[in-house]
């Protein structure tokens, strides 16, 4: 770690690549949003032309000497177009948010909507939070993109061109000078041998190199203190952000003269205008002078759409990264097939597995390996086998959370293939290792099974639950509130929710994944009697590999390395 | 507002650097100024008759202001950036080391890497404090008396008028905006939490929503309050938007004073001042929008965690004793006085070179136990021993240097492999490639390592090699057998892996840790684990369990 080299990683040279296509089709579909922004932009340029126009006129009626009677027309005009433009640049920019907003919220669902559609299998790769910050962080910063970025990409021909039309109409040798100035400007980007996209992208990657560096020691501040390095880190990472300042430096010394082109292009707008004006004043050939004063005062409202693009540029180099995040999310898994969908009868469901083939991950080989076995209506089966020999991937597929690759599986003789996602949910209950309690109070956390149902029906599924011994402690009882910042539950605790949660569905079919894993032997008794309640009269799937196996009479099948361990049959 | 000086108290060694910026950005401003005014000046006066300034003159003055302006700019622009991006190192080096100093109170320790991430947008919030507030107010205050000075000259209440209207637009609507944006940024930050925690309820929870099928209700969920934070953000956005338009009115207003008293003057200075308050206003147009209150709030969030008091150190370290035997004596701890104990007159005994397993449930206070060892908390009461000596009695970093920790909250950095592995050595010393090669191969990851085309220089992480959990975790423990640490405290370092992936990862702990002390916390044994001791910890009590 005392490496104060910021090296580029290897791989990263072409970052942006991946996200191109994905954020013009984005770009396209919201350009319809920032069109309002983009129209009231234009009217607030109209109004500035306005404006001009009547403070030349005033300025040339003062010029002449005339008094304030005559030049009230003008002066109001300038007090009114300058409330009006007050009043469009509001709406400019709340356009622009609005335009932001609508992307934000297209973008945020879209992301969460393939989330949700890949399923659980996504977390087998990615952990929650980071796929939070995504949802969250990495649509938040395309914001700018959006809202700032593209309304002034629309106004930056469109405002210079309006512009100089204005002037053409007064004058139009200083439209042409206007005209070749404003070209002056791409043109000594051109020369200075870089866009000022490309540099603003390089000042930018660079800056978020070192971000990256920084997150990255400050999320593992733990290892680098425990390790004894954290003096040895600080000056590194000093190192580290002068160095790089050295560099970007250089890189923006260069990008600066992109700049500095417009800077000159505006100096040579108004310094030809205005010599060009006095001498045709000093020797009579131009006898307006209102004119003169008019075309002086546009040349900042010719440059203002340009300096306004310049500026939302770093907006548009922000998107990159973001882009890159969101545009790595799964497609989402194909539509369910067009079958109609199949009327599975709702009480006592048989399962049966045929030939049934998984794999997770090539490298590992198959998770499930040729599993056949039939479940009657109403009985249970016990999944025996140590971790990791398929018992899990068997419940998964069950769920819907997976397809099997090859072979069938089927719920009263229904391939499971022709169901769709919502009539599946509606036949399983599951109870999983650890319930995830959401940030809400205990009731609402059972209701999650059913929203439906009255308050006296979560009531019963709780003491049905044995939850009553536990609300009785807690300050809020049933409304007390769980999960993230709320009060911490047990892991048996957690567990009897989870039961409630069942109970309340009241579903045929009862998936147990290892529900007593986590819990230490009082415990797991009193929730293995709440299950064995359970389990009365439905079809119950256990995969476990302790003592809850003995806790349930049923027909036992040993997996091993994906395969149904033969000879160990019926118990 | 008290944390934004905070903040830039720090900045004091790159005063100068910052000075400079801020000296060069006025004098450019000054130029732009003169720009505008002579050329208001040069086609008023022509237009009167050419009387004042000879063209000539004029036509020098303006090329040479343009050309000025221009090399000003550039330097301004060069000036300002190299002072940000000290000030930027000055500000994160600061924070990374305050943090370090205070990752005792447990910040970093349990897995808080997003409430970490969280504080660096914080401090990236602090990056427009010099190029967005500070420049441009110094501009402001440079401007004030230019325009007292130079339209006093030629009428006092018109000047009055104006600087009454350009302090309104400079300091008295920024302010305003600022206590606005002080206000709604509270209110956007506690929106964002909710969209987040309902975002990592939906996400930690994908498998209870699609096994519930309530992938439509979640969604609803988010975008509620996905509503409810544009609903904040649009509050803001507005009443930034009209500080900005109020703004933008008072130098209107001013441009209408010059206007209306120019009339019936005749005075070619008039036309100049005229363009003066154009080019004055719209420099410092910037000011009402910065969003100042919001980065005083993320100051103040910055300073909490990283500018607290800090722990007292035992002063001075007693000599660290020659054995390594670990012993627990009553030991007593709480997170929090008003949080339940969780180790209740715990005592334990860990000879030296013994492997010893600590089982319990999660929330048991397993991790504590390592917390406690490596001084990251101490107890209420009781004692930890170390080779007979109490730790209390140590240095912090004495006593981490005897333990090598491993969990899955172990962090494996973006950098490469050869970094990663030198974290495992004293700061500042170097290890030949054998004993690199050597600590892979006990932790057998030699062979993956060796197949790279990079080899020990391959980048890890972000845009570098990926590892796969169990390989990741392998390294970490490389890590860990790389230093001379005679203990390893090993958290759940499987947490997370698969069952095969877990049993390598032991069977290389198995060999490589040989001759050490392994105190490994876990919720169970696989069974690959071997062990000389198994205690389950009960409630808040290490309890003999069979093995």
């Amino acid at each position: 770690m005392d490496d104060s080299d910021p090296r580029p990683p290897p791989q990263g040279a072409a970052p942006h690549a991946p996200a191109g296509p994905w954020l013009r089709l984005r770009l396209r579909a919201a350009r319809r949003e920032a069109v309002p922004a983009a129209a009231f932009g234009l009217l607030g340029i109209v109004a500035a032309i306005g404006q001009a126009v009547c403070a030349a006129r005033a300025l040339q009626l003062a010029l002449d000497g005339a008094g304030m009677g005559e030049a009230v027309g003008p002066l109001l005009g300038f007090a009114g177009l300058a409330l009006l433009r007050a009043g469009l640049g509001v709406l400019f920019e709340r356009a622009g948010f609005d335009a932001g907003a609508a992307s934000r919220r297209r973008l945020r669902s879209e992301a969460l909507g393939a989330m949700l559609a890949a399923g659980p299998a996504l977390l087998r790769r990615h952990h929650s939070a980071e796929l939070a910050t995504v949802v969250v962080d990495r649509v938040e910063a395309l914001e700018g993109l959006f809202a700032r970025w593209l309304p002034a990409a629309m106004l930056a021909l469109a405002g210079p061109v309006l512009v100089v039309l204005v002037v053409l109409w007064v004058d139009p040798i200083a439209a042409a000078i206007l005209a070749a100035v404003g070209l002056l400007v791409p043109a000594a980007m051109g020369l200075a041998g870089l866009g000022a996209a490309a540099a603003a992208r390089r000042q930018f990657t660079a800056m978020t190199r070192l971000q990256a560096r920084f997150v990255d020691r400050v999320r593992g501040i733990a290892t680098i203190v425990l390790a004894g390095h954290a003096e040895a880190e600080a000056q590194a990472l000093g190192r580290a952000a002068h160095e790089l300042r050295r560099r970007t430096l250089k890189v923006l010394s260069l990008a600066f003269l992109s700049s500095a082109a417009m800077d000159l292009a505006f100096a040579v707008g108004i310094v030809v205008l205005a010599l060009r004006y006095a001498a045709g004043l000093a020797d009579g050939s131009l006898v307006r002078p209102g004119d003169a004063l008019l075309v002086l005062l546009l040349v900042p409202e010719f440059f203002a759409p340009l300096r306004g693009f310049a500026a939302a540029y770093q907006d548009r180099s922000h998107a990159g990264p973001a882009a890159e995040a969101l545009a790595a999310l799964p497609e989402p898994p194909p539509a369910p097939p067009a079958l109609p969908v199949r009327n599975v009868a709702a009480r006592g469901v048989a399962v049966a597995f045929e030939d049934v083939c998984l794999t997770w991950d090539a490298s590992r080989g198959r998770a499930l390996d040729g599993v056949s076995f039939r479940v009657p209506a109403g009985e249970t089966l016990i999944l025996t086998g140590p971790s990791g020999s398929g018992k899990s991937s068997v419940l998964e597929i069950l769920l819907g959370f997976v397809r099997p690759e090859s072979g069938r599986v089927t719920l009263n003789g229904a391939d499971i293939a022709t169901l769709v996602p919502a009539a599946q949910a509606r036949l399983v209950a599951w109870i999983g290792q650890r319930p995830v309690l959401f940030a809400s109070s205990i009731r609402d956390n059972i209701r999650f099974a059913r929203p439906e149902a009255s308050d006296a029906e979560v009531e019963e599924a709780a003491r049905f639950a044995r939850l009553d011994p536990v609300l009785a402690t807690l300050p809020q009882g049933l409304d007390t509130p769980v999960g993230e910042g709320g009060y911490g539950l047990s892991g048996g605790q957690a567990q009897r929710v989870a039961i409630a949660r069942a109970f309340l569905k009241n579903a045929p079919l009862l998936l147990l994944d290892e529900p007593t894993a986590h819990l230490d032997p009082a415990t797991e008794a009193e929730v293995l009697d709440g299950l064995r309640r359970l389990a009365l009269g439905r079809t119950v799937v256990l995969a476990s590999h302790a003592a809850a196996a003995h806790a349930f009479s049923g027909r036992r099948l040993d997996l091993r390395d994906g395969r149904v361990q033969l000879g160990r049959g019926v118990a | 507002m008290s944390a934004l000086f905070r903040i830039m108290a720090l900045w004091r060694p790159q005063a100068g650097w910052m000075v400079a910026g801020v000296v060069l950005s006025l004098a450019a401003l000054l130029a732009a100024l003169l720009l505008m005014t002579q050329a208001g000046f040069t086609v008023g006066a022509a237009a009167l008759g050419g009387a004042l300034v000879a063209p000539v003159g004029a036509a020098v003055a303006l090329r040479s202001l343009g050309a000025l302006r221009i090399v000003l700019r550039y330097g301004e622009r060069m000036a300002t950036h190299d002072a940000l991006f000290r000030a930027l190192a000055a500000l994160r080096v600061w924070f990374f080391r305050g943090l370090a100093a205070r990752a005792a109170g447990g910040l970093g320790f349990r897995r808080a890497g997003d409430v970490l991430s969280r504080l660096v947008g914080d401090i990236e919030a602090l990056d427009i404090l010099y190029i967005r507030i500070l420049v441009p107010l110094a501009g402001a205050a440079l401007l004030l008396p230019v325009l007292a000075w130079v339209i006093g000259a030629v009428d006092v209440a018109l000047a009055v008028v104006v600087v009454v209207l350009f302090a309104l637009a400079a300091f008295g609507l920024p302010l305003l905006a600022a206590r606005i944006s002080w206000r709604e940024s509270g209110r956007i930050a506690g929106a964002f939490a909710g969209l987040r925690i309902a975002c990592l309820d939906t996400l930690a929870g994908l498998r209870e929503v699609r096994a519930f099928g309530a992938e439509g209700r979640m969604l609803a969920t988010v975008q509620g309050r996905e509503a409810g934070l544009l609903a904040a953000q649009h509050s803001l956005a507005t009443r930034a938007a009209l500080a900005g338009a109020a703004a933008f009115l008072a130098g209107q207003a001013a441009l209408l004073a010059v206007l209306v008293f120019a009339l019936g003057q005749g005075n070619a200075a008039l036309v100049a001042v005229a363009f003066l308050v154009v080019a004055a206003f719209e420099a410092v147009a910037i000011l009402p929008r910065v969003g100042a209150g919001h980065a005083a709030r993320a100051a103040g969030r910055v300073l909490e965690v990283a500018d607290g008091p800090l722990p007292q150190a035992a002063m001075p370290p007693a000599p660290m004793p020659a054995g390594s035997a670990i012993r627990f004596d009553g030991v007593y701890f709480a997170w929090a006085a008003d949080r339940p104990k969780v180790l209740d007159g715990l005592t334990l005994d860990i000879p030296q070179g013994s492997r010893v397993a600590l089982l319990g449930p999660s929330g048991a206070g397993k991790s504590t136990l390592a917390a406690l060892l490596l001084k990251v908390a101490r107890p209420q009461e009781g004692r930890i021993l170390l080779g007979g000596t109490d730790i209390a009695a140590l240095g912090d970093d004495a006593v981490r240097a005897r333990c090598a920790w491993l969990s899955q909250a172990t962090h494996l950095f973006s950098d490469t492999i050869r970094a990663n592995l030198a974290l495992g050595l004293p700061p500042g010393a170097t290890a030949d490639d054998s004993r690199l090669w050597a600590a892979l191969e006990a932790a057998r990851l030699a062979e993956v390592v060796r197949a790279l085309p990079q080899g020990l220089d391959t980048w890890l992480g972000e845009g570098g090699l990926g590892l796969s959990g169990g390989q990741g975790r392998r390294l970490a423990l490389a890590r860990a057998l790389l230093s001379d640490a005679p203990i390893l405290v090993l958290d759940e370092p499987c947490a997370g892996l698969d069952a095969a992936t877990e049993r390598e990862f032991f069977q290389a702990l198995n060999e490589g840790a040989a001759g050490r002390t392994v105190l490994l916390i876990a919720h169970r044994l696989t069974g690959a684990e071997r062990l000389d001791r198994i205690w389950r910890l009960s409630a808040g009590r290490a309890v003999a369990a069979a093995g």
